[in-house]
């Protein structure tokens, strides 16, 4: 249309979007900078700058203890997530039958489920199974909560992808399996990249289900996080938050890389 | 010579469809293989324990909590008829909703924005700061609030320096502060279904309502709105649910004493150890929730069948 000219609407318009935006953002940049001040008290902005706090976490035993069970859950529960994930969301796909939208609605309803009733009915089972406070037990509700999202990405992918492919794949004498292996798979790749990110991420960052199934020997770092913002006021959690901070843009940028933001989100 | 062709024409088409049918056969034992591991594992570690809430939350404790192996009404009958906790289901409710139509308010603009914006580097640029914040650990979030508001946080520390205020407000431990965490933590949800069906809304339809001379604002009520309904409804779902069922962040900036039915699950759970009053308290819960997201279901499906003549 028109000219550009500068429009009172808007001017309103982008104002609140923005300040929305910044609602969304600052919180979390304030306290990102905060970690590099030395003060005990958070101040904003920093007077000098220190890594004081990343030194504390680093030559925490307990910190350390609880960065390694963080990490080894993330590379356990991402890969199995992700395979088991990739094969339900193909399956869910190809598949026809009389309940698929329960089945479809059911192996999504992790995010939706209250995270305190999940936690509970989890807590209860493992204690019955023998299986509470192990990694283990991590394990599977890491993966429960991760399941969703690895569903949503591959699907989308796998609903981008051309069926008439696979038919000409088998056609020409390939099986399922090989069709699978040659042709669906290195085209859903990013879905699949996409996934196994929200997973990692997700893993990483889970509370709701550790706080209840974790033992002292398998504190994760959200749980320890959680343990020392209710009992002290600790700046070395500001250290911690950049860590979560970090990994999280690095998340999105591969994301972005592989298959672009807007198309998974 | 002709009968001859027709027959092996028909022996042909028989045996091609025969093959046809069997490659769909192994196609779907294949397809189902692929299902099985997943129908198991929530089989096993959703279905199950879910089975065994229920259970639990229809036994009995004796005086000194121990679950007991007789059957009854007792935990939903103390739940019910509690005015403590049937006050706490409302104000779950109450709570939860506010953050919905708090966030449906905040997420148009952010949504407008994030569609919008003129360039595709300023769009990437929204949808890092939208979603950046959602793949950080809730706790991270929520401690961001606690450093904010604080008597010794951000906010009262750079009011009293202004000399605004003389003393530290308290913004803490109260229900305020759990609704504005919880509408920081949940925006994205709401945001992201919002901008897909404003992304989806055709040029055209606006600029034909504008030359039938609409101005933007009745545009955007009768035009633009009504479409983006459906993508609000999944977001207002999305949200209700998590802030319903939620306990971290208020846990951690409400304080353990607000109510809150997850924080009441919590305590007794952790603290009172009545197991079969927590897990009918959790199905309770559960119920609630399930019912007002199949309301919201039901909604969206008659406003998209409306919208689709």
């Amino acid at each position: 249309m028109g000219k550009k000219r500068f429009s009172l609407l808007d001017f309103i318009v982008w104002t609140s979007g923005i300040l929305v935006y910044l609602f969304m953002i600052l919180p979390v940049f304030v306290i990102a900078i905060s970690a590099f001040s030395p003060s005990e008290y958070p101040e904003f902005p920093p007077k000098a700058v220190s890594l004081k706090w990343f030194t504390a976490i680093f030559t925490n035993p307990q910190w350390m203890d609880s960065l390694w069970i963080s990490i080894l859950l993330l590379f356990i529960v991402t890969p199995i997530t992700v395979v088991m994930g990739t094969m339900a969301s193909y399956a869910l796909a190809r598949l026809e039958f009389k309940g698929k939208g329960l089945i479809q609605a059911f192996v999504l309803s992790p995010l939706m489920i209250p995270q305190i009733v999940l936690g509970i009915a989890l807590l209860y089972l493992f204690t019955t199974m023998g299986i509470i406070g192990t990694i283990t037990g991590l394990v599977i509700g890491h993966m429960l909560i991760s399941f969703p999202y690895v569903v949503r990405t591959v699907s989308v992918s796998v609903s981008n992808l051309d069926p008439r492919l696979e038919l000409a794949s088998m056609n020409l004498g390939a099986t399922p399996m090989q069709t699978f292996f040659k042709v669906t798979l290195p085209l859903i790749k990013p879905g699949i990249i996409a996934g196994a990110v929200f997973a990692a991420v997700t893993s990483f960052g889970e509370i709701s289900i550790s706080l209840f199934v974790s033992s002292p020997s398998t504190i994760t770092v959200p749980v320890r996080t959680f343990g020392y913002i209710e009992q002290t006021f600790d700046p070395s959690i500001n250290a911690i938050s950049v860590i979560f901070i970090v990994f999280s843009v690095v998340a999105l940028l591969i994301i972005e890389k592989t298959v672009g933001l807007s198309k998974v989100m | 010579m002709y009968t001859g062709t027709r027959k092996i024409y028909t022996l042909w088409k028989r045996a091609s469809r025969m093959k046809k049918t069997s490659t769909k056969k192994k196609n779907q034992l294949f397809h189902w293989l692929f299902l099985l591991p997943t129908l198991l594992f929530f089989g096993v570690f959703l279905v199950l324990p879910f089975a065994l809430l229920i259970k639990l939350s229809f036994q009995d404790v004796d005086a000194m909590l121990i679950t007991l192996n007789t059957y009854s009404l007792s935990q939903y009958i103390e739940v019910f008829s509690s005015p403590v906790y049937l006050g706490t289901i409302w104000s779950t409710i109450w709570v939860a909703a506010l953050t919905t139509v708090f966030c449906l308010l905040l997420a148009y603009p952010a949504a407008y924005l994030l569609v919008r914006a003129p360039s595709r580097k300023m769009r990437a640029l929204f949808y890092i700061l939208l979603v950046s914040p959602l793949l950080t650990s809730v706790v991270i979030r929520t401690f961001a609030w606690i450093v904010l508001l604080a008597q010794n946080g951000l906010i009262n520390d750079s009011l009293l320096k202004l000399n605004v205020i003389q003393e530290p407000l308290s913004m803490l431990w109260n229900m305020k502060a759990v609704i504005i965490a919880y509408v920081q933590v949940m925006l994205p949800f709401a945001v992201l279904p919002i901008a897909t069906s404003l992304s989806e809304t055709h040029v055209n339809l606006r600029n034909a309502s504008m030359i039938l001379g609409a101005n933007r604002i009745q545009t955007f009520l009768k035009v633009t709105l009504p479409l983006t309904i459906p993508g609000a409804i999944t977001g207002a779902i999305i949200v209700f649910s998590l802030a319903a069922g939620s306990y971290i962040t208020p846990l951690l900036v409400g304080g353990r004493m607000q109510p809150l039915l997850p924080l009441s699950i919590y305590q007794q759970v952790m603290q009172v150890f009545n197991l079969p009053l927590a897990a009918a308290m959790s199905i309770s819960l559960l119920v609630l929730v399930f019912i007002i997201v199949g309301l919201l279901g039901y909604i969206l499906k008659r406003w998209e069948a409306k919208m689709n003549g």
